[in-house]
């Protein structure tokens, strides 16, 4: 059954066919804020776009609008996996080859990787103020957000018998699934090591080990929760919104816990690496009400422009609260698997 | 020694390149001083793996070569193709279909009602990889097979030693050094290969290897990466002692079976077909029913087609020098050893080492022969090693009679050794072939921007969950993988169909 109930959600959250944006437009005609697609320039010339990806086609839906919308625009797009697009990047400079206009990255940590390297470019200030407060970064622009949550089982567990706090998780005697070798679930583990530091962080780790449940991935956790096999998991929220989606009486809760790693606020996201007005007029693009309500209600993801509603499922982003934590800052993975092999969960 | 000089230059001017790569390696391990922890409780189940993997690729490969070389069978060239085309899909896309079609909950028990143990762990793992790499035995030992002298096994029949006997101890032994080359590589294939233990949930040596690379940490991916070349290094040296008696070219072989036992066989074939073939295109085929069905541009199967076929040649052209040159002397062999080192390297590592240096050369980089070259490189082993396996048992007395008899080295070269190992050749780019249909890392990387494949578009689909999607593409790799072979096979058949007369 678990197999079929995956390629149901499947279905019904990617087998929408792309749209062209205007159509989209009335349904979020009422949001307060953010730029319409109505009022952006037409994009004239060539575009390359390197998209890194990890899970989810939806993007390309949203590539297809602009297109549709833009007939001078000659869009080339590069697939692959995000660090192998970024280890590309990195490459192309160092030979002084540059093939990227523009590289819109499924997580943080590649986005830091290449602005690390000193290649992005720095974008317009109109622009990185469309982003809500704690969004705005000089070089480059998150898109969409997704949470880290706790999805739990509801028939297992009250919400209020879940901890507010993820430190406190190990002495809570629950059954706990996870997936240590999950991308998300490293940077989580990265935000914990700084906020809370190296030490509190590798006892934290060795004392999960011994009451957690490893997962080959993240949708596979919730997954677990749902059957039972665990009480509660770790897992970004998308997972657990798409699973309702295809089944909707789904035994499974999304509790948050308040101001530490077990609620970080990630984000996809893109960097320019030239200097030019085509570039971030096409960053504009996606910025629109209509990219992000399209991403928001099809794919889960979470808007990150100011005034914009969160995806279905989910309450609304003021009412949660995930730490304050520099996002490209978790592109520092390395001392985050030196901790998690020697804790031995990796 | 006037000779072997001949054939070392252009042998060391390809077996240069092939290491190229491996250089590259190395210094974007450099960059990073330190070494990573050894990964010792991974070494098992690695060894478990590739272990198997050969084993299983030879049990299933090499009764499907006797059977495809020594029984006239009714199409015979339908049968090779059908048996060769599973080297065509990518074992991931194996891996997951028996995943979601066995087991408790699985295709098969909600739609049958047929309770069947699931695939997954190491014996699952086993099963997929030698489902997906017996291809090379089976190819590799069938020109061994048919390069043989059948009267040695027509005298064995004559003094009494029943078939089966006679096949195992007189055919067979002499056909040890194609069998050994293809179990090498399906030892290569298991040992490099992320998606089919990830999907599986096998704990390998790739795993780590891919840990590390998407953590951004691309020096100790290479320095891992590098570990494994100690592996693979003993697996190569290994093969290299398999050795064959030299014989000359005589009669061939060919069984004429009734019907019946021409369905026994069918029988006996059937669960290798439908496990390989028929389960992931059929399972693909009902989420396509479920789905429904999105746009699919066939420009993605020609691309793919022609890129494979160019890389093909050019593989065929290229490993020609490096398998002779294995014939004449120990620096030969030397030459011929490396050039399989890169084939253990896992394919996401092998295409950043692949952007690096085409990046040396910028007017080409991303550009379709650039994505030819890059194949090339990371398939040249399949030809060579079949080639070799083929050209090693030519008697060189043959060769030093058209020279005594006047001709010059070209002319031996052409007349000779060229048409004796051509069936060699054939399986070579054959596999080369089939191995760039389904190549993923380097054409994402390498390939001019836009330009798909069926395997990048498997992959999106895959990606993204659309797996009904994938139903199209799928069937039109395992079509065109046939026809394409089929083209490739239709010189040989000519070719018996010659010698016959």
């Amino acid at each position: 059954m678990r197999r079929r109930r995956l390629l149901q959600a499947a279905a019904v959250w990617a087998g929408w066919a792309a749209l062209p944006a205007p159509v989209r437009a009335t349904a979020a005609a009422a949001a307060p804020t953010g730029v319409s697609v109505e009022a952006l320039p037409r994009l004239e010339g060539k575009l390359t776009l390197y998209l890194g990806r990890g899970e989810g086609g939806l993007y390309e839906d949203v590539l297809q609008a602009i297109e549709a919308r833009n007939p001078a625009l000659e869009l080339g797009v590069r697939r692959g996996p995000t660090a192998a697009l970024a280890n590309a990047i990195v490459a192309e400079a160092r030979a002084g080859v540059r093939r990227a206009d523009l590289f819109w990255a499924v997580d943080s940590g590649a986005i830091g990787l290449v602005d690390g390297a000193g290649l992005a470019k720095a974008l317009p200030s109109d622009l990185v103020a469309q982003l809500q407060p704690g969004f705005r970064y000089a070089r480059w622009t998150p898109i969409t957000g997704r949470i880290r949550t706790l999805p739990y089982n509801t028939e297992k567990l009250a919400p209020e018998a879940i901890p507010e706090s993820v430190m406190a998780l190990p002495d809570s005697g629950l059954r706990i699934g996870w997936a240590p070798g999950y991308a998300s679930f490293q940077s989580f583990v990265t935000a914990m090591r700084l906020l809370e530091g190296e030490a509190a962080t590798a006892t934290w780790l060795r004392a999960m080990k011994k009451i957690a449940k490893s997962y080959a991935g993240e949708l596979g956790v919730v997954l677990g929760v749902e059957r039972g096999e665990v009480d509660l998991g770790f897992a970004n929220h998308y997972y657990t919104l798409r699973l309702r989606s295809g089944k909707p009486d789904a035994k499974v809760g999304l509790a948050f816990t308040r101001e530490d790693a077990g609620c970080l606020l990630n984000a996809s996201g893109i960097v320019s690496l030239v200097d030019s007005s085509l570039a971030m007029d096409f960053i504009r693009y996606l910025l629109t009400i209509e990219a992000q309500s399209f991403l928001a209600s099809e794919a889960y993801e979470i808007p990150l422009i100011a005034g914009s509603p969160p995806p279905p499922g989910l309450p609304a982003l003021s009412t949660l609260h995930p730490p304050d934590v520099d996002l490209t800052r978790l592109a520092d993975l390395r001392p985050t698997l030196d901790l998690m092999r020697s804790a031995g969960v990796l | 020694m006037n000779r072997s000089s001949g054939i070392y230059l252009p042998a060391a001017c390809v077996a240069g390149m092939a290491v190229l790569p491996i250089g590259v390696l190395v210094w974007l391990a450099g960059s990073e001083a330190r070494f990573a922890a050894s990964h010792l409780d991974l070494l098992a189940t690695t060894l478990l793996l590739m272990g198997g993997t050969a084993l299983g690729s030879v049990l299933v490969g090499v009764p499907l070569a006797l059977l495809t070389a020594f029984v006239r069978l009714p199409w015979p060239r339908l049968w090779l193709v059908l048996l060769a085309a599973p080297l065509a899909l990518p074992s991931y896309v194996g891996a997951f279909t028996l995943y979601a079609a066995t087991g408790p909950g699985g295709e098969f028990a909600s739609l049958l009602g047929i309770a069947t143990p699931a695939v997954v762990g190491l014996p699952g793992g086993i099963l997929v990889m030698t489902l997906y790499t017996y291809p090379f035995v089976l190819l590799g030992t069938r020109a061994a097979l048919l390069g043989q002298d059948a009267n040695l096994l027509m005298a064995a029949r004559t003094l009494g030693m029943p078939l089966l006997e006679s096949l195992v101890r007189v055919a067979l032994p002499r056909a040890a050094n194609g069998i050994a080359a293809g179990a090498l590589l399906a030892s290569l294939y298991a040992l490099s290969d992320f998606g089919t233990p990830a999907i599986l949930n096998i704990d390998t040596f790739t795993r780590v290897i891919y840990v590390e690379y998407n953590a951004f940490g691309l020096s100790q991916a290479a320095l891992l990466s590098l570990q494994l070349l100690a592996l693979v290094g003993l697996v190569v040296f290994l093969e290299s002692r398999v050795t064959s008696t030299r014989e000359q070219p005589g009669a061939s072989v060919l069984f004429h079976p009734g019907g019946g036992v021409v369905s026994l066989v069918a029988l006996a074939v059937a669960p290798v077909v439908v496990l390989a073939l028929v389960v992931p295109l059929g399972i693909f085929c009902l989420w396509l029913w479920r789905e429904g069905q999105a746009d699919f541009e066939l420009v993605h199967a020609w691309q793919s087609a022609y890129a494979s076929l160019l890389a093909a040649g050019v593989a065929a052209v290229f490993a020609l020098p490096v398998a002779f040159a294995a014939r004449v002397g120990l620096a030969g062999r030397l030459m011929e050893r490396v050039t399989f080192l890169g084939y253990g390297v896992p394919g996401i590592v092998m295409g950043t080492a692949l952007v690096y240096l085409g990046l040396q050369v910028p007017v080409l980089y991303q550009s379709l022969g650039m994505l030819v070259l890059a194949y090339v490189l990371r398939f040249l082993p399949l030809a060579v090693g079949t080639i070799r396996s083929s050209a090693e048992v030519l008697d060189d007395r043959l060769v030093g009679a058209a020279r005594l008899l006047g001709a010059g080295p070209g002319e031996v070269f052409r007349r000779i050794s060229l048409p004796l190992t051509s069936r060699g050749i054939v399986a070579g780019a054959a596999l080369v072939f089939l191995e760039a249909m389904r190549e993923l890392p380097a054409t994402l990387l390498l390939a001019p921007t836009g330009f798909e494949t069926l395997a990048t578009y498997l992959w999106r689909v895959y990606e993204a969950g659309l797996f009904g999607r994938a139903a199209i593409p799928g069937l039109l790799l395992i079509a065109l993988s046939m026809v394409g072979l089929a083209l490739m096979f239709s010189g040989e058949a000519r070719e018996a169909q010659g010698e016959r007369v």
